[in-house]
């Protein structure tokens, strides 16, 4: 064999080794899309108004508590979402300038105008779009923090859409969607509050004592249960303080336990901090009731019996699987605004399985039939032409091991589609050669002409595809990504095959004879 | 062997029977789009809720009919999904107006509701995932292994998956009895689920939905998707070749497309990702086919100077035909085994393929060359008046 023979057996070896050695073993290797694992994705939105509410909620509340403190006593305040402000009524006797001083060290964030007996603090412009962008920041983190808890192998997570409020979820082999969808939308709010009133069957008879309409400092709130499988279990009114006594960001941990009946309860722990405030608080109000409140749902309302620090346990009828879900929640933290579903899609693993073995059946059965057929058309260049486009399979599926790139069901797709138009450059050769033969030249210059004229065919033709292919990975959401990246990779390989592998071979075949009689062909 | 032998087709001089039979077809294509029932466009673009279940037994359709009148949304589509004997239904509803929002839960509710009345808090293995079922084991410990919880889950873990990819393989649990098949579980545990779990009525296969703001996304990223990409192939040939060239091979892939589009609108089929996606390898492939011609014709366009391009392309066409036919033909065997064998979720995806390779063949022969002819001829006589002016 000479040199350069050698050398083209060496780099094709080389090649397929490589391809082999990044596929091996393939059930590892290759990554398989959603579609075919079964899974669950998810793209959902960060409704952050709910982030930007609180805020200005939380400030006018704390404009109040601040300005009371250094004598000043404000009138009511109110919340104007649409325009990013709060106002504040600011009654004649209060020191304008104190206030003034007020806002200046405690309100920086806010443009302060001050008109008479109303003064509006707005919000300055970059403000807003802070706080937004920290609230799906926070989603992020605690969406990431409950599927780990969760137990999901390879999440994918990631922020997306125009306005950045957009979360996309990937979690390959759930099985119990729902389950999961719940957990990830779960507010997870958790407020303990003093009760004022109730409960009571109804509104009017919970707020008889207080015309009908809830003090300043008091909001109504129910104890419907609607919790994680929904059943309801009666519905009651109750008046409850607006600031909480603690909130369930001071939880340290929590886990799912049994009270003395069996029933599942959660148990949970607060950081020192809470649990000092906590014990002042349940120390002097034995023999009250006490509301715990998750995402504005009252879960229970005991009676304190004793002065609790830093453990306490929160019951509500759960299931051994609500309770769990709830412990996971509140270990992996609130969510600093509600979230809505925008996209998903979830895939059942037998669908996928079913999905796999008949696609599979499809792409072997096309192989077979191809391959046949260029055995009977061109012999032995058939044959030549079939090992080819085995060496173009290998490379493929090589390539996207090695390019960690998803196997989807459309990306079974492209691989069979590939195998139907690899063998287009072989086709292309092969007539060429046939063509050359027929105007009288030796088999070897028909071969030369048949593989120069052909390639530059081939080039132009795969790389119009090879457009296609782009634009289509441009547009790529999940499964069509993975067959823009076949499509792609399978044309490099197919032009690398018929161009280059099946010229070697007829090198090959062809070396040790100085004059070649015929062609199989 | 050899199918097609040396050819000398006049195809050109059939141009015009050509163009006005694809005219004709195209306009009857659009007018039933726009008049008919139009494209059948899935929850991808226009939105939805859809829910793949799977039953125990035949499904009764005007039972469900009834449990689905409870939601408040559109009236829901029941259609069987795949082959009759397997039992599967899926379920399609329209959003309510311009909602986004979890609309695929309410569906399950209600099938739980009306088909699963007697489970309570019963463990169903027909929904209940891996995790579920290795807690259930956990908490009952029927091995008495005496681990704390966390050891348990390590110890039943194993055979709750095992439990599980009996289901991913079969779809469902019909009889508890299938649990006796399962290796990897230890007898009391086995006896242990066969105790406390019992079988729902149906198995969820798979469930999607799509609101307004990422449909219309979708929609708008599909045509730029397939414009572009006509755009990147007409800039390419354009610079590889020439004006009129890129015009046509362009001409012809659009021509493709919209004669596939009507075969989807007439089957009534939906239009969904997969469907773009293969609408957009379609473009691809129909190009390559032209591009394939067109190379000839510029090569023997430098071997016989001077001669007129009509019967060049006629020339190029009788050579090259016999590849056409052959790569069309091979390609067309492998989109036709996915067409059989392929199952229900890609059976739109190789329809378009088969639809569109066959469209593809023929345009490349009778529609991209002539109108890169006609093209030609219109640039050439806007020179030649240009070129008189000048002499004027």
């Amino acid at each position: 064999m000479d040199k350069k023979v050698l050398w083209r057996v060496l780099l094709i070896v080389a090649v397929l080794a490589a391809a082999l050695w990044s596929l091996w073993p393939p059930s590892e290797k290759i990554r398989w899309g959603l579609d075919l694992e079964g899974g669950v994705h998810l793209v959902l939105q960060v409704q952050t108004d709910d982030a930007v509410k609180a805020e200005l909620d939380d400030s006018a509340q704390r404009l109040l508590s601040v300005a009371a403190e250094k004598g000043l006593n404000l009138g009511p305040t109110e919340v104007d979402l649409e325009g990013r402000r709060f106002t504040v009524e600011v009654p004649p006797e209060v020191d304008r300038d104190q206030l003034s001083e007020v806002a200046r060290d405690y309100f920086s964030e806010y443009d302060v105008e001050r008109e008479g007996a109303r003064w509006t603090f707005a919000f300055l412009p970059n403000v807003e779009r802070t706080i937004r962008d920290q609230a799906v920041k926070k989603g992020l983190e605690t969406i990431n923090n409950r599927v780990d808890q969760f137990g999901v192998s390879e999440p994918m997570i990631q922020r997306q859409g125009v306005e950045g409020d957009r979360i996309l979820i990937q979690l390959p082999g759930v099985d119990d969607p729902e389950r999961v969808k719940n957990i990830i939308k779960s507010t997870a709010f958790l407020e303990f509050k003093e009760v004022m009133q109730g409960p009571a069957p109804d509104r009017p008879s919970l707020l008889a004592g207080y015309a009908g309409l809830p003090p300043a400092d008091g909001e109504v709130v129910t104890g419907t249960r609607t919790g994680y499988s929904g059943e309801a279990l009666g519905r009651s009114f109750y008046l409850v303080k607006k600031s909480s006594i603690i909130t369930g960001r001071e939880l340290r941990s929590a886990r799912r336990s049994q009270d003395e009946y069996g029933m599942s309860i959660v148990q949970f722990d607060l950081v020192p901090s809470a649990a000092d405030k906590f014990g002042d608080y349940t120390g002097s109000h034995i023999g009250t009731p006490m509301a715990i409140v998750l995402d504005g749902n009252v879960m229970s309302a005991p009676t304190i019996r004793a002065r609790i620090t830093d453990s306490g346990i929160i019951e509500g009828n759960f299931s051994v699987e609500e309770a769990e879900d709830l412990a996971l929640v509140l270990r992996a933290g609130a969510l600093p605004a509600s979230i809505v579903y925008l996209e998903e899609r979830t895939v059942g693993p037998s669908l996928g399985h079913d999905s796999v073995v008949r696609g599979v059946r499809a792409g072997v059965a096309g192989m077979v039939v191809v391959m046949l057929f260029m055995l009977v058309y061109y012999r032995l260049s058939g044959l030549n032409a079939n090992v080819a486009l085995l060496a173009n399979i290998i490379l493929l599926m090589g390539a996207m091991a090695y390019f960690g790139a998803t196997l989807t069901l459309p990306g079974i797709a492209g691989v069979i589609l590939t195998i139907g138009m690899a063998v287009d450059a072989n086709v292309l050769i092969f007539e060429r050669i046939r063509e050359e033969l027929k105007v009288g030249k030796t088999v070897r210059s028909a071969i030369d002409t048949g593989f120069s004229r052909a390639f530059g065919t081939i080039l132009d033709a795969n790389l119009t595809t090879l457009i296609a292919a782009l634009f289509l990975f441009q547009f790529g959401t999940g499964p069509i990504k993975g067959f823009a990246v076949t499509l792609s990779i399978g044309i490099f390989a197919s032009v690398f095959t018929a161009v280059f592998v099946s010229r070697t071979m007829y090198m090959i075949a062809h070396s040790g004879q100085d004059r070649v009689q015929a062609l199989s062909i | 062997m050899q199918i097609i032998g040396d050819t000398n087709i006049p195809f050109l001089s059939y141009r015009r029977v050509a163009i006005s039979a694809s005219l004709v077809v195209i306009l009857a294509g659009l007018a039933f789009q726009l008049l008919g029932s139009g494209l059948n466009l899935g929850i991808d673009f226009v939105g939805g809720t859809q829910v793949t279940v799977k039953f125990r037994s035949a499904p009764d359709l005007g039972q469900l009919r009834a449990t689905m009148a409870d939601l408040d949304a559109g009236t829901p589509a029941l259609q069987r999904f795949d082959e009759p004997e397997k039992n599967e239904i899926l379920i399609r509803v329209e959003n309510p107006e311009g909602e986004e929002g979890d609309f695929t839960a309410p569906i399950i509710e209600l099938l739980h509701r009306d088909l699963n009345p007697g489970i309570g808090d019963g463990f169903d293995l027909n929904t209940r995932g891996a995790q579920s079922l290795t807690a259930l084991l956990a908490s009952s410990d029927p091995d008495g292994t005496g681990l704390t919880d966390e050891a348990a889950a390590e110890h039943y873990g194993p055979m709750a998956e095992a439990v599980l990819s009996y289901r991913k393989e079969h779809g469902i649990f019909s009889s508890l009895d299938e649990l006796d098949a399962i290796g990897g579980l230890s007898d009391p545990a086995r006896a242990l689920i066969k105790d406390r779990a019992v079988l729902g009525e149906f198995a969820l296969l798979g469930a999607e939905s799509v609101g307004p703001s990422v449909g219309a996304d979708l929609q708008s990223k599909a045509q730029g998707a397939i414009l572009f990409s006509l755009l990147g192939m007409l800039v390419y040939i354009w610079l590889r070749f020439q004006l009129p060239f890129g015009i046509g091979a362009v001409v012809a892939t659009l021509h493709d497309v919209l004669i596939t589009l009507s075969a989807l609108a007439v089957t009534g089929r939906e239009i969904n990702l997969s469907t773009i996606a293969a609408l957009l390898a379609l473009v691809g492939y129909s190009v390559n086919d032209t591009v394939v011609i067109f190379d000839r014709v510029r090569e023997n366009l430098k071997l016989h100077r001077g001669e007129a391009l009509e019967p060049v392309m006629d020339g190029a066409i009788n050579q090259t035909l016999s590849r056409t036919v052959i790569t069309s033909g091979t390609t067309l065997l492998v989109v036709l085994s996915l067409y059989v064998f392929g199952g229900d979720v890609i059976n739109t995806f190789a329809f378009v393929l088969l639809v569109g390779i066959i469209v593809g063949t023929y345009s490349s022969i009778f529609i991209a060359s002539p109108v890169a002819l006609a093209i030609h001829k219109m640039l050439a006589a806007r020179r030649e008046r240009r070129r008189k002016k000048g002499r004027r």
